[in-house]
């Protein structure tokens, strides 16, 4: 399990950056585009421009950070803080839970790039195990 | 098949490693190293606590293949295949553990890529990486079976 001490650090990050939460979710329809299937409702996915500019993208991806961030709140308890998430997922959004590692893999990158040096190989691994236990808690609901 | 637009990011971000192989490989293992401990199983030649002067020695090895991929993009099959029958007969690392959107990262060049690139690392530039190191991965993992 993950101590409270190890979130510290990744809180900070969340503090600092605004625009991390919009920029993942861009970044990820633009590079996996096949996971554009899950908001065709936003309209304009065109280019990676129109993805990276998009408002709905934006207004979704701060959403999806705020949640993430919640979690890192709640490291001792991931499973039951997001199990109505989990149950959202999988009854009404449909979303494959791969999807969900994928995500992570792109918000990695994303505090890479913005945090430069100061994201470092420890910073990572500690980030790396909260995104893999928010992964896992949003599939846990899954049936 | 990667498109013109694609080769031209990926030699473009090429362009800021070369000359640095050996740095950029050095972080690149302490990162995999580091979050993923599990994958020094096959590094075991490197000591339990492989350091500076080995992980640049290897780092550059690495990254000077990946060099070389970067040169014969369109031609992965032939220039990556001693290394793929390296990878199939003697090192035998776990496919799981190449780069594609799903697979853990041994290659995890990309955080080290937005890292020191920051602000220069488009999306184009992510884009195409991804997609080149996973084409590479596929190449490197052929002859498994």
């Amino acid at each position: 399990s993950l101590s409270a001490s190890e979130s510290f650090p990744m809180s900070q990050l969340f503090v600092k950056v605004d625009e991390v939460g919009a920029e993942a979710l861009g970044r990820l329809l633009v590079v996996y585009p096949w996971t554009q299937r899950f908001f065709e409702h936003f309209g304009d996915l065109s280019s990676a421009d129109a993805v990276l500019g998009n408002a709905k993208v934006k207004a979704h991806g701060k959403k999806v950070l705020d949640s993430f961030s919640n979690g890192v709140q709640h490291l001792d308890d991931l499973k039951g803080t997001f199990a109505e998430l989990s149950e959202l997922h999988c009854d009404k959004l449909h979303v494959d839970p791969e999807n969900f590692r994928l995500l992570g893999n792109v918000l990695v990158i994303v505090l890479a790039r913005h945090f430069g040096k100061e994201f470092t190989p420890e910073l990572q691994a500690e980030f790396q195990k909260v995104v893999a236990g928010v992964a896992s808690a949003l599939a846990h609901r899954y049936h | 098949m990667l498109s013109a637009q694609e080769r031209a990011h990926i030699a473009q971000v090429w362009d800021l490693i070369a000359g640095h192989e050996a740095s950029f490989g050095a972080e690149l293992l302490l990162r995999l190293f580091t979050v993923y401990p599990s994958t020094k199983v096959y590094f075991r030649h490197l000591g339990d606590q492989p350091d500076e002067v080995q992980l640049l020695s290897h780092g550059q090895r690495m990254l000077q293949a990946v060099g070389v991929a970067v040169q014969y993009m369109d031609n992965l099959h032939a220039v990556l295949s001693p290394l793929a029958d390296l990878h199939a007969q003697v090192l035998r690392v776990d496919p799981t553990n190449f780069p594609g959107p799903s697979h853990r990262p041994l290659l995890r060049q990309l955080v080290v890529l937005a890292s020191h690139l920051q602000g220069e690392y488009t999306v184009e530039m992510q884009a195409a990486w991804d997609k080149f190191l996973t084409g590479v991965a596929v190449v490197l993992t052929e002859k498994y079976r």
